[in-house]
Protein backbone atom coordinates (compact mmCIF):
# COMPACT_ATOMS: atom_id res chain seq x y z
CA UNK A 1 0.00 0.00 0.00
CA UNK A 2 2.45 2.53 0.96
CA UNK A 3 4.72 1.32 -1.85
CA UNK A 4 2.03 2.02 -4.27
CA UNK A 5 1.32 5.36 -2.80
CA UNK A 6 4.89 6.44 -2.92
CA UNK A 7 5.25 5.24 -6.81
CA UNK A 8 2.10 7.18 -7.92
CA UNK A 9 4.55 10.58 -6.80
CA UNK A 10 7.47 10.78 -8.37
CA UNK A 11 9.16 14.12 -9.64
CA UNK A 12 7.17 14.03 -12.96
CA UNK A 13 4.16 13.56 -10.61
CA UNK A 14 4.54 16.55 -8.61
CA UNK A 15 4.83 18.95 -11.96
CA UNK A 16 2.09 17.67 -13.56
CA UNK A 17 0.08 17.63 -9.71
CA UNK A 18 1.15 21.75 -10.12
CA UNK A 19 0.11 22.30 -13.61
CA UNK A 20 -3.23 20.33 -12.89
CA UNK A 21 -4.23 23.01 -9.97
CA UNK A 22 -3.82 25.55 -12.22
CA UNK A 23 -5.93 24.42 -14.73
CA UNK A 24 -8.60 23.68 -12.09
CA UNK A 25 -8.88 27.07 -10.50
CA UNK A 26 -8.24 29.23 -13.62
CA UNK A 27 -10.79 27.36 -15.73
CA UNK A 28 -13.17 27.11 -12.49
CA UNK A 29 -12.96 31.00 -11.85
CA UNK A 30 -13.97 30.96 -16.01
CA UNK A 31 -16.95 29.50 -15.17
CA UNK A 32 -17.91 31.02 -11.73
CA UNK A 33 -17.72 34.53 -13.54
CA UNK A 34 -19.65 32.86 -16.74
CA UNK A 35 -22.56 32.13 -14.07
CA UNK A 36 -23.12 28.78 -15.53
CA UNK A 37 -25.15 26.48 -13.31
CA UNK A 38 -21.71 24.14 -13.26
CA UNK A 39 -18.74 24.57 -11.43
CA UNK A 40 -15.94 22.38 -13.87
CA UNK A 41 -13.58 23.40 -11.59
CA UNK A 42 -12.22 19.49 -11.13
CA UNK A 43 -10.99 19.01 -15.02
CA UNK A 44 -7.29 18.73 -13.66
CA UNK A 45 -7.81 16.52 -10.46
CA UNK A 46 -9.89 13.73 -12.71
CA UNK A 47 -6.81 14.70 -15.24
CA UNK A 48 -4.63 13.67 -12.44
CA UNK A 49 -6.30 10.67 -11.17
CA UNK A 50 -7.30 9.02 -15.10
CA UNK A 51 -3.26 9.17 -15.49
CA UNK A 52 -1.81 8.66 -12.18
CA UNK A 53 -3.43 7.12 -9.49
CA UNK A 54 -6.23 7.88 -7.01
CA UNK A 55 -4.04 9.33 -4.80
CA UNK A 56 -2.39 11.82 -6.81
CA UNK A 57 -5.84 12.82 -8.08
CA UNK A 58 -7.03 13.06 -4.13
CA UNK A 59 -3.83 15.36 -3.57
CA UNK A 60 -4.96 17.68 -6.69
CA UNK A 61 -8.50 17.83 -5.65
CA UNK A 62 -7.79 18.63 -1.86
CA UNK A 63 -5.09 21.16 -2.62
CA UNK A 64 -6.56 23.21 -5.10
CA UNK A 65 -9.54 23.85 -3.11
CA UNK A 66 -7.10 24.96 -0.27
CA UNK A 67 -5.29 27.25 -2.82
CA UNK A 68 -8.23 28.73 -4.10
CA UNK A 69 -8.04 30.65 -0.95
CA UNK A 70 -4.98 31.84 -0.83
CA UNK A 71 -4.66 32.61 -4.29
CA UNK A 72 -5.05 36.66 -4.92
CA UNK A 73 -8.38 38.29 -6.13
CA UNK A 74 -9.43 38.29 -8.83
CA UNK A 75 -8.73 34.39 -8.94
CA UNK A 76 -9.61 34.23 -5.63
CA UNK A 77 -12.40 31.69 -4.39
CA UNK A 78 -13.17 31.96 -0.62
CA UNK A 79 -16.28 29.69 -0.97
CA UNK A 80 -13.72 26.59 -2.40
CA UNK A 81 -12.05 26.32 0.51
CA UNK A 82 -14.55 24.38 3.05
CA UNK A 83 -15.50 21.90 0.16
CA UNK A 84 -11.85 20.51 -0.25
CA UNK A 85 -13.18 17.50 1.27
CA UNK A 86 -15.38 16.58 -1.67
CA UNK A 87 -12.45 17.91 -3.81
CA UNK A 88 -10.24 14.42 -2.45
CA UNK A 89 -13.48 12.45 -2.94
CA UNK A 90 -13.54 13.26 -6.75
CA UNK A 91 -10.16 12.76 -6.91
CA UNK A 92 -9.84 9.52 -5.40
CA UNK A 93 -12.89 7.87 -7.71
CA UNK A 94 -11.31 9.53 -10.85
CA UNK A 95 -7.84 7.61 -10.24
CA UNK A 96 -10.57 5.00 -9.18
CA UNK A 97 -12.53 4.70 -12.22
CA UNK A 98 -8.64 5.20 -14.41
CA UNK A 99 -7.39 2.16 -12.83
CA UNK A 100 -9.94 0.72 -14.22
CA UNK A 101 -9.50 1.12 -17.73
CA UNK A 102 -12.78 3.48 -18.15
CA UNK A 103 -10.67 5.80 -19.98
CA UNK A 104 -9.26 3.53 -22.59
CA UNK A 105 -12.79 1.25 -22.83
CA UNK A 106 -15.11 2.48 -25.72
CA UNK A 107 -18.86 1.66 -25.56
CA UNK A 108 -21.36 0.95 -27.80
CA UNK A 109 -23.61 4.11 -28.77
CA UNK A 110 -26.70 2.23 -27.62
CA UNK A 111 -25.08 2.18 -23.98
CA UNK A 112 -24.56 5.50 -23.84
CA UNK A 113 -28.31 6.23 -24.83
CA UNK A 114 -29.19 4.02 -22.20
CA UNK A 115 -27.21 5.63 -19.79
CA UNK A 116 -28.56 9.34 -20.98
CA UNK A 117 -32.28 7.93 -20.90
CA UNK A 118 -32.01 6.42 -17.61
CA UNK A 119 -30.05 9.86 -15.68
CA UNK A 120 -32.85 12.24 -17.29
CA UNK A 121 -35.48 10.24 -16.42
CA UNK A 122 -34.56 9.62 -12.87
CA UNK A 123 -33.78 13.49 -12.82
CA UNK A 124 -37.13 14.19 -13.76
CA UNK A 125 -38.76 12.00 -11.20
CA UNK A 126 -36.73 13.60 -8.40
CA UNK A 127 -37.20 17.47 -9.51
CA UNK A 128 -41.14 16.65 -10.19
CA UNK A 129 -41.23 14.81 -6.67
CA UNK A 130 -39.41 17.68 -5.07
CA UNK A 131 -41.98 20.46 -6.78
CA UNK A 132 -45.08 18.61 -5.75
CA UNK A 133 -43.56 17.79 -2.34
CA UNK A 134 -47.32 18.12 -0.25
CA UNK A 135 -46.48 20.12 3.33
CA UNK A 136 -50.51 20.82 3.94
CA UNK A 137 -50.33 18.88 7.12
CA UNK A 138 -47.10 20.35 8.29
CA UNK A 139 -44.69 17.70 7.48
CA UNK A 140 -42.99 16.79 3.70
CA UNK A 141 -45.11 13.91 1.92
CA UNK A 142 -43.34 12.95 -1.39
CA UNK A 143 -45.62 11.91 -3.98
CA UNK A 144 -45.60 8.43 -5.41
CA UNK A 145 -44.34 7.31 -8.55
CA UNK A 146 -46.66 6.39 -9.94
CA UNK A 147 -49.05 9.14 -9.42
CA UNK A 148 -46.07 11.52 -10.93
CA UNK A 149 -45.70 9.32 -13.79
CA UNK A 150 -49.40 9.11 -15.24
CA UNK A 151 -49.57 13.09 -14.34
CA UNK A 152 -46.64 14.72 -16.10
CA UNK A 153 -46.90 11.21 -18.97
CA UNK A 154 -45.49 13.62 -21.58
CA UNK A 155 -42.65 15.41 -19.48
CA UNK A 156 -41.06 11.84 -18.56
CA UNK A 157 -41.37 10.88 -22.48
CA UNK A 158 -39.23 14.34 -23.26
CA UNK A 159 -36.93 13.47 -20.63
CA UNK A 160 -36.07 10.08 -22.00
CA UNK A 161 -35.66 11.79 -25.66
CA UNK A 162 -33.72 14.17 -24.37
CA UNK A 163 -31.65 11.90 -22.30
CA UNK A 164 -31.03 9.62 -25.35
CA UNK A 165 -30.20 12.49 -27.49
CA UNK A 166 -27.61 13.79 -25.22
CA UNK A 167 -26.12 9.78 -24.88
CA UNK A 168 -25.89 9.75 -28.45
CA UNK A 169 -24.30 13.07 -29.43
CA UNK A 170 -22.21 14.05 -26.53
CA UNK A 171 -21.34 11.02 -25.09
CA UNK A 172 -20.67 8.73 -28.41
CA UNK A 173 -18.86 6.01 -27.93
CA UNK A 174 -17.29 7.06 -23.87
CA UNK A 175 -20.97 6.06 -21.67
CA UNK A 176 -18.40 4.52 -19.40
CA UNK A 177 -16.76 7.83 -18.53
CA UNK A 178 -20.23 9.46 -18.84
CA UNK A 179 -21.61 6.96 -16.02
CA UNK A 180 -18.22 7.23 -14.16
CA UNK A 181 -18.40 11.37 -14.34
CA UNK A 182 -22.82 10.83 -13.01
CA UNK A 183 -21.60 8.35 -10.22
CA UNK A 184 -19.11 10.70 -9.25
CA UNK A 185 -21.33 13.71 -9.24
CA UNK A 186 -24.28 12.00 -7.47
CA UNK A 187 -21.44 11.66 -4.58
CA UNK A 188 -20.06 14.68 -4.25
CA UNK A 189 -23.60 16.33 -4.13
CA UNK A 190 -24.58 14.14 -1.23
CA UNK A 191 -21.10 14.59 0.76
CA UNK A 192 -21.26 18.63 -0.22
CA UNK A 193 -24.25 19.31 1.07
CA UNK A 194 -24.32 19.83 4.55
CA UNK A 195 -21.52 22.09 4.16
CA UNK A 196 -23.03 24.53 1.61
CA UNK A 197 -26.10 24.41 4.07
CA UNK A 198 -24.42 24.75 7.46
CA UNK A 199 -21.37 26.82 6.25
CA UNK A 200 -23.27 28.99 3.59
CA UNK A 201 -26.72 29.02 4.01
CA UNK A 202 -26.79 27.20 0.32
CA UNK A 203 -25.43 30.81 -1.36
CA UNK A 204 -21.79 30.28 -2.80
CA UNK A 205 -22.60 33.23 -5.60
CA UNK A 206 -22.26 31.24 -8.49
CA UNK A 207 -24.36 30.67 -11.23
CA UNK A 208 -25.73 27.51 -8.94
CA UNK A 209 -27.50 29.95 -6.93
CA UNK A 210 -30.33 30.05 -9.14
CA UNK A 211 -31.06 26.68 -8.86
CA UNK A 212 -31.45 26.99 -4.80
CA UNK A 213 -33.58 29.87 -5.19
CA UNK A 214 -36.00 27.94 -7.57
CA UNK A 215 -36.07 24.99 -4.95
CA UNK A 216 -36.80 26.97 -2.57
CA UNK A 217 -38.99 28.88 -4.09
CA UNK A 218 -40.81 25.19 -4.51
CA UNK A 219 -41.04 24.81 -0.85
CA UNK A 220 -38.25 23.27 0.04
CA UNK A 221 -36.08 23.68 3.04
CA UNK A 222 -32.65 25.10 2.79
CA UNK A 223 -31.10 21.23 3.62
CA UNK A 224 -33.28 20.25 1.04
CA UNK A 225 -32.94 22.99 -1.60
CA UNK A 226 -29.17 22.31 -1.21
CA UNK A 227 -29.21 18.87 -2.28
CA UNK A 228 -31.65 19.27 -4.77
CA UNK A 229 -29.71 21.97 -6.30
CA UNK A 230 -26.54 19.34 -6.21
CA UNK A 231 -28.04 16.65 -7.39
CA UNK A 232 -28.86 18.51 -10.71
CA UNK A 233 -25.68 20.72 -10.80
CA UNK A 234 -23.20 17.92 -9.98
CA UNK A 235 -23.73 14.66 -12.17
CA UNK A 236 -23.72 17.12 -15.43
CA UNK A 237 -20.98 18.98 -13.80
CA UNK A 238 -19.04 15.60 -13.45
CA UNK A 239 -20.17 13.91 -16.56
CA UNK A 240 -19.32 17.57 -18.17
CA UNK A 241 -15.56 17.32 -16.69
CA UNK A 242 -15.17 13.65 -17.33
CA UNK A 243 -15.58 14.12 -20.84
CA UNK A 244 -13.78 16.90 -21.15
CA UNK A 245 -11.03 14.64 -19.83
CA UNK A 246 -11.62 12.17 -22.05
CA UNK A 247 -11.13 14.61 -25.48
CA UNK A 248 -8.39 15.69 -23.76
CA UNK A 249 -6.56 12.19 -23.22
CA UNK A 250 -7.85 11.40 -27.37
CA UNK A 251 -5.75 14.22 -28.57
CA UNK A 252 -2.56 14.11 -26.49
CA UNK A 253 0.00 12.20 -28.22
CA UNK A 254 1.06 8.54 -26.99
CA UNK A 255 4.34 9.33 -25.66
CA UNK A 256 2.97 11.78 -22.78
CA UNK A 257 0.68 8.42 -21.54
CA UNK A 258 2.80 5.85 -21.64
CA UNK A 259 4.78 7.31 -18.38
CA UNK B 1 6.14 36.63 -5.33
CA UNK B 2 5.20 40.55 -5.35
CA UNK B 3 2.20 40.47 -8.16
CA UNK B 4 0.60 37.05 -6.85
CA UNK B 5 0.51 38.41 -3.34
CA UNK B 6 -1.26 40.71 -1.58
CA UNK B 7 1.09 41.38 0.97
CA UNK B 8 1.44 44.84 2.43
CA UNK B 9 4.71 45.76 3.88
CA UNK B 10 4.38 47.18 7.13
CA UNK B 11 6.86 47.97 10.45
CA UNK B 12 4.09 46.10 13.03
CA UNK B 13 3.92 43.63 15.43
CA UNK B 14 1.61 41.57 13.51
CA UNK B 15 3.88 41.47 10.75
CA UNK B 16 7.06 40.33 12.77
CA UNK B 17 5.32 37.35 14.28
CA UNK B 18 6.86 33.84 13.16
CA UNK B 19 4.02 32.84 10.05
CA UNK B 20 3.73 29.66 11.18
CA UNK B 21 2.00 31.62 14.72
CA UNK B 22 -0.19 33.62 11.79
CA UNK B 23 -1.25 30.43 9.91
CA UNK B 24 -2.25 28.75 13.49
CA UNK B 25 -3.99 31.81 14.57
CA UNK B 26 -6.32 32.34 11.92
CA UNK B 27 -6.83 28.73 11.17
CA UNK B 28 -7.85 28.48 14.91
CA UNK B 29 -10.28 32.07 14.49
CA UNK B 30 -11.51 30.02 11.32
CA UNK B 31 -12.45 26.92 13.05
CA UNK B 32 -13.30 28.48 16.61
CA UNK B 33 -15.68 30.36 14.76
CA UNK B 34 -17.65 27.47 13.29
CA UNK B 35 -18.56 26.44 16.87
CA UNK B 36 -20.61 29.33 17.66
CA UNK B 37 -24.25 28.97 15.94
CA UNK B 38 -25.37 32.04 17.61
CA UNK B 39 -26.59 35.03 15.22
CA UNK B 40 -24.51 37.72 16.12
CA UNK B 41 -21.18 34.78 16.67
CA UNK B 42 -19.51 36.53 13.08
CA UNK B 43 -19.60 39.84 13.65
CA UNK B 44 -18.35 39.43 17.23
CA UNK B 45 -15.04 37.45 16.08
CA UNK B 46 -15.23 40.01 13.15
CA UNK B 47 -15.02 43.33 15.40
CA UNK B 48 -13.48 41.76 18.52
CA UNK B 49 -11.14 39.54 17.23
CA UNK B 50 -10.09 39.87 13.65
CA UNK B 51 -10.57 43.92 13.52
CA UNK B 52 -8.18 44.95 16.56
CA UNK B 53 -5.42 42.31 15.13
CA UNK B 54 -5.78 44.11 11.50
CA UNK B 55 -5.25 47.70 14.08
CA UNK B 56 -2.17 46.02 15.14
CA UNK B 57 -1.09 45.08 11.82
CA UNK B 58 -1.66 48.62 10.69
CA UNK B 59 -4.02 46.58 7.65
CA UNK B 60 -7.44 47.93 8.62
CA UNK B 61 -8.48 49.77 6.03
CA UNK B 62 -7.02 47.89 3.41
CA UNK B 63 -8.77 44.38 4.57
CA UNK B 64 -12.17 46.53 4.98
CA UNK B 65 -11.74 47.78 1.29
CA UNK B 66 -10.50 44.11 -0.49
CA UNK B 67 -13.52 42.08 2.16
CA UNK B 68 -16.49 44.88 0.58
CA UNK B 69 -15.46 44.27 -2.90
CA UNK B 70 -15.32 40.66 -2.71
CA UNK B 71 -18.02 39.86 -0.73
CA UNK B 72 -20.80 42.54 -1.84
CA UNK B 73 -22.48 40.33 -4.25
CA UNK B 74 -22.49 37.51 -2.58
CA UNK B 75 -24.18 39.11 0.90
CA UNK B 76 -26.55 40.80 -1.72
CA UNK B 77 -27.34 37.28 -3.27
CA UNK B 78 -27.71 35.68 0.06
CA UNK B 79 -30.28 38.44 1.23
CA UNK B 80 -32.44 38.28 -1.87
CA UNK B 81 -32.49 34.20 -1.86
CA UNK B 82 -33.31 33.84 2.14
CA UNK B 83 -35.65 36.54 2.08
CA UNK B 84 -37.92 36.16 -0.90
CA UNK B 85 -37.40 32.48 -1.11
CA UNK B 86 -37.77 30.92 2.12
CA UNK B 87 -40.48 28.75 1.85
CA UNK B 88 -43.46 29.64 5.27
CA UNK B 89 -42.77 32.48 7.52
CA UNK B 90 -43.64 36.07 8.46
CA UNK B 91 -43.96 38.33 5.74
CA UNK B 92 -42.61 41.43 6.28
CA UNK B 93 -44.07 43.45 3.72
CA UNK B 94 -45.71 42.40 -0.05
CA UNK B 95 -44.33 43.27 -3.64
CA UNK B 96 -46.88 42.10 -5.70
CA UNK B 97 -46.57 38.12 -5.67
CA UNK B 98 -43.86 38.03 -3.67
CA UNK B 99 -42.51 39.05 0.44
CA UNK B 100 -39.56 38.69 1.83
CA UNK B 101 -39.80 36.56 5.12
CA UNK B 102 -38.45 38.04 8.60
CA UNK B 103 -36.93 34.08 9.18
CA UNK B 104 -35.35 34.72 6.44
CA UNK B 105 -33.55 38.11 6.44
CA UNK B 106 -32.38 36.68 9.96
CA UNK B 107 -30.80 33.59 8.46
CA UNK B 108 -29.42 35.75 6.10
CA UNK B 109 -27.98 38.38 9.10
CA UNK B 110 -26.67 35.28 10.39
CA UNK B 111 -25.11 33.60 7.36
CA UNK B 112 -23.22 37.65 6.01
CA UNK B 113 -22.25 37.38 9.45
CA UNK B 114 -19.88 34.09 9.09
CA UNK B 115 -19.00 34.96 5.37
CA UNK B 116 -18.27 38.44 6.55
CA UNK B 117 -15.37 37.06 9.47
CA UNK B 118 -14.13 33.99 7.37
CA UNK B 119 -12.97 36.38 4.58
CA UNK B 120 -11.68 38.89 6.79
CA UNK B 121 -10.15 36.52 8.63
CA UNK B 122 -8.11 35.25 5.29
CA UNK B 123 -7.66 38.65 3.82
CA UNK B 124 -5.60 39.73 7.27
CA UNK B 125 -3.43 36.56 7.17
CA UNK B 126 -2.34 37.54 3.51
CA UNK B 127 -1.85 41.04 4.02
CA UNK B 128 0.56 40.32 6.73
CA UNK B 129 2.62 37.21 5.72
CA UNK B 130 5.07 36.96 2.56
CA UNK B 131 4.42 33.43 0.97
CA UNK B 132 7.57 32.61 0.43
CA UNK B 133 8.38 32.90 4.39
CA UNK B 134 5.24 31.04 5.45
CA UNK B 135 6.85 28.20 2.95
CA UNK B 136 9.96 28.34 4.68
CA UNK B 137 8.77 28.02 8.07
CA UNK B 138 6.47 25.13 7.09
CA UNK B 139 8.99 23.63 5.46
CA UNK B 140 11.00 23.81 8.32
CA UNK B 141 8.44 22.50 10.86
CA UNK B 142 8.59 19.23 8.96
CA UNK B 143 6.26 19.74 5.94
CA UNK B 144 7.28 17.61 2.74
CA UNK B 145 9.52 19.24 0.03
CA UNK B 146 7.47 17.83 -2.78
CA UNK B 147 4.10 19.46 -1.01
CA UNK B 148 6.22 22.83 -0.63
CA UNK B 149 6.58 22.76 -4.32
CA UNK B 150 3.70 21.82 -5.45
CA UNK B 151 1.92 24.85 -3.12
CA UNK B 152 4.45 27.38 -4.48
CA UNK B 153 4.85 26.32 -8.02
CA UNK B 154 0.77 26.60 -8.40
CA UNK B 155 1.06 29.95 -6.73
CA UNK B 156 3.39 31.29 -9.51
CA UNK B 157 1.77 29.27 -12.62
CA UNK B 158 -1.99 30.47 -11.42
CA UNK B 159 -1.17 33.89 -13.20
CA UNK B 160 0.53 33.08 -16.26
CA UNK B 161 -2.27 30.29 -16.87
CA UNK B 162 -4.71 33.39 -16.58
CA UNK B 163 -2.69 35.01 -19.23
CA UNK B 164 -2.46 32.41 -21.49
CA UNK B 165 -6.53 31.88 -21.36
CA UNK B 166 -6.80 35.56 -22.65
CA UNK B 167 -4.58 34.55 -25.37
CA UNK B 168 -6.15 31.67 -26.26
CA UNK B 169 -9.60 33.44 -26.31
CA UNK B 170 -8.40 36.32 -28.42
CA UNK B 171 -6.91 33.51 -30.61
CA UNK B 172 -10.05 31.66 -31.13
CA UNK B 173 -12.62 34.45 -31.30
CA UNK B 174 -10.65 35.91 -34.01
CA UNK B 175 -10.70 32.51 -35.92
CA UNK B 176 -15.04 33.44 -35.05
CA UNK B 177 -15.40 31.44 -32.13
CA UNK B 178 -18.47 32.80 -30.23
CA UNK B 179 -18.02 33.54 -26.80
CA UNK B 180 -20.96 35.85 -25.98
CA UNK B 181 -24.85 35.00 -26.06
CA UNK B 182 -27.22 32.51 -24.78
CA UNK B 183 -26.48 29.54 -22.90
CA UNK B 184 -26.08 26.88 -25.57
CA UNK B 185 -23.49 29.30 -27.49
CA UNK B 186 -21.40 29.82 -24.39
CA UNK B 187 -21.28 26.39 -23.78
CA UNK B 188 -20.14 25.30 -27.02
CA UNK B 189 -17.23 27.77 -26.69
CA UNK B 190 -16.00 25.91 -24.06
CA UNK B 191 -14.33 22.79 -25.35
CA UNK B 192 -12.42 24.87 -28.01
CA UNK B 193 -11.46 27.35 -25.25
CA UNK B 194 -10.28 24.09 -22.69
CA UNK B 195 -8.48 21.84 -24.62
CA UNK B 196 -5.68 24.08 -26.16
CA UNK B 197 -5.28 25.81 -23.04
CA UNK B 198 -4.98 21.74 -21.22
CA UNK B 199 -2.78 20.22 -23.51
CA UNK B 200 -0.22 23.31 -23.85
CA UNK B 201 0.29 22.78 -20.21
CA UNK B 202 0.15 19.29 -19.88
CA UNK B 203 3.23 19.17 -22.45
CA UNK B 204 5.20 21.19 -20.17
CA UNK B 205 5.33 18.86 -17.44
CA UNK B 206 8.34 17.04 -19.13
CA UNK B 207 10.68 20.06 -19.15
CA UNK B 208 9.85 21.33 -15.51
CA UNK B 209 10.73 17.65 -14.14
CA UNK B 210 13.73 17.59 -15.90
CA UNK B 211 14.70 21.66 -14.81
CA UNK B 212 13.72 21.24 -11.51
CA UNK B 213 15.83 17.67 -11.08
CA UNK B 214 18.70 19.52 -12.95
CA UNK B 215 18.51 21.77 -9.62
CA UNK B 216 19.17 18.86 -7.26
CA UNK B 217 14.97 18.80 -6.48
CA UNK B 218 16.07 15.35 -5.34
CA UNK B 219 18.46 15.95 -3.10
CA UNK B 220 17.86 14.57 0.53
CA UNK B 221 20.14 17.04 2.16
CA UNK B 222 19.19 19.81 4.89
CA UNK B 223 18.59 23.09 2.76
CA UNK B 224 19.62 26.31 4.36
CA UNK B 225 17.50 29.48 3.99
CA UNK B 226 19.02 32.59 3.13
CA UNK B 227 16.22 34.30 4.79
CA UNK B 228 16.47 34.22 9.04
CA UNK B 229 13.15 33.78 10.43
CA UNK B 230 12.49 34.70 14.11
CA UNK B 231 11.17 31.86 15.93
CA UNK B 232 10.97 31.96 20.36
CA UNK B 233 9.53 30.08 22.77
CA UNK B 234 7.05 32.26 23.59
CA UNK B 235 5.56 32.35 20.31
CA UNK B 236 5.49 28.10 20.70
CA UNK B 237 3.61 28.06 23.75
CA UNK B 238 0.94 30.22 22.40
CA UNK B 239 0.98 28.38 19.02
CA UNK B 240 0.19 24.84 21.32
CA UNK B 241 -2.11 26.92 23.18
CA UNK B 242 -4.07 28.03 20.49
CA UNK B 243 -4.47 24.38 19.08
CA UNK B 244 -5.71 23.01 22.39
CA UNK B 245 -8.40 26.36 22.84
CA UNK B 246 -9.85 25.32 19.69
CA UNK B 247 -9.65 21.36 19.75
CA UNK B 248 -11.81 22.37 23.36
CA UNK B 249 -14.23 24.55 21.21
CA UNK B 250 -15.35 22.69 18.99
CA UNK B 251 -15.31 19.13 21.42
CA UNK B 252 -17.32 21.35 23.86
CA UNK B 253 -19.48 22.65 20.79
CA UNK B 254 -20.67 18.69 19.90
CA UNK B 255 -20.93 17.60 23.49
CA UNK B 256 -23.39 20.21 23.87
CA UNK B 257 -24.97 19.57 20.31
CA UNK B 258 -25.33 15.37 21.95
CA UNK B 259 -26.67 17.11 25.34
CA UNK B 260 -29.59 19.16 24.04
Amino acid sequence: MLENIKKEFSTRTLVFIAIAIAINIVIGQLVFYLKLPIYLDSIGTVLVGALVGPWAGAVTGGLSNLLWGVVPPPLQNTFAVPFFYVAVVIGLLAGFFGKRGVFEKESPRWVSVLIGAIFFFSLTMFILAFINIDTSQGFAIFPSMKDLVSQYAIVFVLALAIGAAIGYFLLQNGGYVGLAGLVTGVVAAIISAPTAAVVFGGVTGGGTDLLVAAFRASGGNIWASVLAQGSVSDPFDKMLSFMVVLFILRALPARFKAR
Amino acid sequence: MNSLSIYVARESGLHKLNPLTKFVLSLCILLGGLAFSNALAGYVILFAIVTPLAMFGGVTKRMYQLVFNISWPLILSVFLIQSFFWGAGTPLFEIGPVSPKLEGVLFAFKSSGRILYVMANFILFSLTTRPDTLMISLKQAGLPSGLAYIIVSTLQLIPQYAAKANIILDAQRSRGLETQGNIVTRARALLPLVLPLVISSLLEVEERAIAIEARAFNSNRVETSILEIPDSQSQKTARAGMIIITILLIAGRFLWQLSS
